[in-house]
């Protein structure tokens, strides 16, 4: 069965072609070592993810290492490949995966978990370790990076080694060393054991209380850490970034340049994993920026720019850096998008030149309804900032006004959700306030999903509403929402956001739960259409995992949790002391909040913008 | 402003892009060889360049055409050097020459388009099947037509200009030229599945191959 008669019969084939501008093709032969990255969703999806993009490109520069690219078949696809045995391959070389050295997962999404194990076994890998181990032939290493490697128990049953934090020179290194030891696999995870960031599961064994928590975790091998502490890289700029991009023959989510201004935040909302287990920030200088844009436009043709952080207008250099991005843009008729601004007098100025003709709509983040609970999850802004955002907005032209907020919050009342529904109806006053009773054409789109406690942030002890809660709320908001004109309201699926919140925060016994809801079926669990909750409910039966003990349980200060294992630099006494707090704590810019962080690595942020006499860091 | 037209040939994996992905590779090919296109005016400027004619998903092509307004003058040799520099090793530019301008299109100009479709077959054909298929009268087949894709019977005969079969390796060749324009426009999907009805074959479409050797203005 030639791959080219599959190809003839599936939706979009270009999808599992490779060969495209900038991909990498070398000989096999020439290598040391062959790795697979591996994306667990669809090609339009992973090829939008710049991380894979920036790997791909350290890995290739290294003349021994040859990286290849993966991603999970779509249904018809995968369907086609079982009923001809046909074993998942890469796209560059069309190469089978278990005939790799070492492939590697991306974890972005718990809801991604199912497609890992559905890509194993379409690869022929059996997906358990001890399958692998008991199996007597030598399978690649299977290894995983990317943000839920900060909490990897439940995956702790399929791979071989977790690297944990920035992974621009941790991934080429783990690829050296298998180098080095090709054959002899355990010397080969004593060894990486010793590498910054690595987590090696089968070197730990977890005990448990008879309340189901955790009592120890004992060490099966000396020589491995007590905490994984994650790989920190202190200097971005010095670190490769892509110039040369693979761009894709189809369309994909995001189909641009992209370049990475900084990692990390100051802001320290309470909910945010992203915003704890990424600090310090870490800045690109705006010459290196341009570059990299420059060289980016050159090389892949694109037509958009986009500059990725997690608050673009954060950014200590933002103004210079746009007014030159902008002027470099415009002589090239090249579209400049800058995702999640802060809405202040200079942003709106560069909204309202890039989107002259079209203005697309404005999106704020208010997270919460009230001034009560956005200071209890450190949501710096007022509905001063909210309402005097949007009637600038409304007076330069902007017809959509989209708002996201979270429910399920710790400390969330009914109040709150009347607070939402009250911002919906003042933006719509104002628009009549604006463009008189008419109104004109105009709408505002209320966007809630629910709040999941994530490991590693103030709120991992927190409990999450039930399932049940979620319904209630959702029909609350709707009530209420539904007779306000022009304003629509759009939530999240509640099943899904319970399982998310089971997996985030669970612990080994956790893995056997995904194993069964795979063996049920269940993959693409992100996509509404694939996911399936009577198969995980079968496998919460299954497998003896209780819901209820993982999602809606409040976990004790002193309790072990699962994910202890992996030491982040924040310390337990900041998370502990921001989750009691119902006042807002401060942005790092103006004092350090003392999170712990520099007692690995040096915080370019610490009070940078306040006098001298606040530079001093408060005692941890 | 002046007008090129580039001829071209796709072959490998590269035949999976659809018409759309082909039009966002030129339009990207082209930033990146520095050829900037001529925009057109209006609320959604797009670049002036349009192929003759859309190439169907699958399909492996040698003579496809392709025309584009530059804002720039350029040897139409120099385009050729820097386009196939720029572009995926399985699209060749085997051709670029600069046009007059015209108020007609390549779409609206061309008529025609010579295709070489591969059928695995290893029995044996009647020798008169090629005079036999062409003796028809009519030709009938069911076509999904209108925007409510309804399938509607219409008449091929008259639509195929020309047609010959060869045998090779356990394959048949089918030879053939088609209507290819705005006026008449026959897909040779029509034809294959005629054909292989008429001659009584039996071959799964994925194990067919089609290739546009030319097309005709």
């Amino acid at each position: 069965m030639n791959l080219d008669r599959l190809l003839k019969k599936v939706e979009k084939p270009a999808r599992y072609i490779g060969g495209e501008v900038n991909s990498v093709l070398k000989d096999p032969k020439d290598v040391a070592v062959r790795f697979a990255f591996a994306f667990p969703d669809i090609y339009e999806i992973g090829m939008s993810y710049m991380g894979m993009q920036i790997l791909y490109n350290i890995l290739n520069s290294h003349e021994d290492i040859f990286c290849e690219r993966v991603f999970a078949p779509a249904n018809d696809m995968e369907e086609a490949m079982r009923k001809e045995g046909f074993p998942l391959f890469s796209l560059e070389t069309k190469t089978p995966l278990a005939d790799f050295d070492i492939i590697g997962f991306t974890l972005q999404y718990e809801m991604s978990f199912t497609t890992i194990l559905n890509m194993l076994d379409l690869a022929g890998i059996p997906a358990k370790r001890a399958d692998r181990l008991k199996s007597g032939r030598k399978w690649p290493l299977i290894v995983a990076g990317g943000p839920c490697a900060f909490a990897p128990e439940p995956l702790a049953d399929f791979f071989d080694l977790f690297m944990v934090g920035d992974g621009e020179k941790l991934l080429p290194a783990i690829c050296r060393l298998r180098e080095e030891n090709p054959d002899d696999r355990s010397e080969y995870l004593k060894l990486a054991c010793k590498l910054p960031g690595v987590y090696i599961p089968e070197f730990y064994r977890p005990s448990y209380k008879e309340d189901g928590t955790v009592k120890e975790v004992k060490k099966l091998y000396s020589g491995a850490p007590d905490r994984v502490v994650r790989c920190f890289e202190k200097d971005i700029e010095s670190l490769p970034f892509p110039e040369k991009p693979i761009v894709p023959f189809i369309e994909t989510v995001h189909d641009r340049a992209v370049v990475e201004t900084f990692r990390g935040c100051t802001r320290g909302c309470r909910f945010c994993q992203a915003g704890m287990i990424y600090r310090p920030v870490r800045e690109r200088s705006p010459e290196t920026i341009l570059r990299y844009a420059r060289k980016q436009l050159e090389s892949t043709g694109h037509e958009e720019l986009s500059l990725l952080s997690l608050s673009t207008s954060d950014y200590s250099q933002f103004e210079p850096l746009v007014t030159e991005l902008q002027e470099y843009c415009a002589g090239k008729d090249i579209s400049l998008s800058l995702p999640s601004l802060r809405l202040d007098s200079f942003s709106f100025k560069v909204l309202n030149e890039i989107q002259k003709t079209r203005k697309s709509g404005l999106t704020f983040a208010p997270e919460a309804g009230t001034q009560r609970l956005r200071d209890r999850i450190n949501k710096n802004i007022t509905e001063d900032d909210i309402f005097n955002s949007v009637e600038q907005a409304i007076r330069l032209g902007w017809k959509k006004i989209k708002l996201y907020f979270m429910i399920g919050l710790p400390g969330e009342t009914e109040e709150d959700l009347d607070g939402i529904v009250d911002i919906a109806r003042r933006i719509v006053d104002i628009n009549y306030m604006v463009n008189g009773r008419a109104g004109g054409r105009f709408s505002v789109n209320v966007s809630v999903s629910n709040f999941v406690p994530k490991p590693h942030t103030p709120f991992e002890w927190e409990p999450q509403d039930t399932y049940d809660d979620f319904i209630e709320k959702h029909n609350y908001l709707r009530e209420r929402l539904k007779k306000l004109k022009n304003v629509s309201f759009a939530y999240h699926d509640s099943p899904v956001s319970v399982i998310e919140a089971v997996i985030a925060r669970g612990d080994r016994r956790v893995g056997a739960l995904i194993y069964d809801a795979w063996q049920n079926g269940c993959k693409f669990d992100g996509w509404s259409e694939y996911f399936d909750m009577e198969k995980w409910e079968k496998a919460f039966v299954s497998s003896g995992v209780d819901k209820a003990f993982y999602a809606e349980r409040r976990r004790n200060y002193n309790e072990i949790l699962p994910w202890d294992i992996i030491d982040t630099g924040v310390s337990k006494i900041y998370l502990m002391t921001e989750d009691q707090l119902t006042v807002t704590t401060g942005d790092c810019r103006d004092a350090c909040n003392s999170c712990g962080i520099i007692k690995y690595t040096d915080c370019p942020m610490m009070g940078c913008n306040a006098g001298e006499e606040n530079q001093i860091c408060r005692d941890m | 402003m002046p007008r090129y037209v580039i001829t071209f040939s796709k072959k490998g994996f590269i035949k999976y892009t659809s018409h759309l992905d082909m039009i966002r590779l030129f339009k990207r090919a082209f930033n990146r060889s520095g050829i900037f296109l001529e925009y057109s005016e209006g609320f959604n400027p797009h670049p002036k360049m349009s192929f003759a004619q859309p190439l169907s998903l699958g399909y492996t092509a040698s003579g496809e055409l392709l025309e584009f307004d530059t804002k720039d003058v350029f040897d139409a040799g120099e385009i050729k050097i820097k386009m196939n520099s720029n572009m995926p090793g399985d699209i060749r530019i085997l051709d670029c020459v600069q046009i007059e301008k015209d108020k007609k299109s390549l779409a609206a100009k061309c008529c025609a388009a010579e295709y070489r479709i591969i059928i695995p077959y290893c029995g044996e054909l009647p020798d008169t099947v090629e005079k036999d298929f062409l003796a028809q009268d009519n030709i009938p087949v069911m076509k999904k037509a209108g925007k409510r894709k309804e399938e509607k019977e219409i008449d091929i005969r008259k639509m195929i200009r020309s047609f010959n079969i060869t045998a090779k390796n356990n394959n048949i060749i089918l030879s053939t030229i088609l209507d290819a324009g705005s006026n008449s426009n026959l897909s040779p999907e029509l034809l294959i599945r005629s054909f292989l009805d008429f001659a009584g074959i039996e071959a799964d479409r994925e194990d067919i191959e089609v290739h546009r050797s030319q097309i005709f203005m």
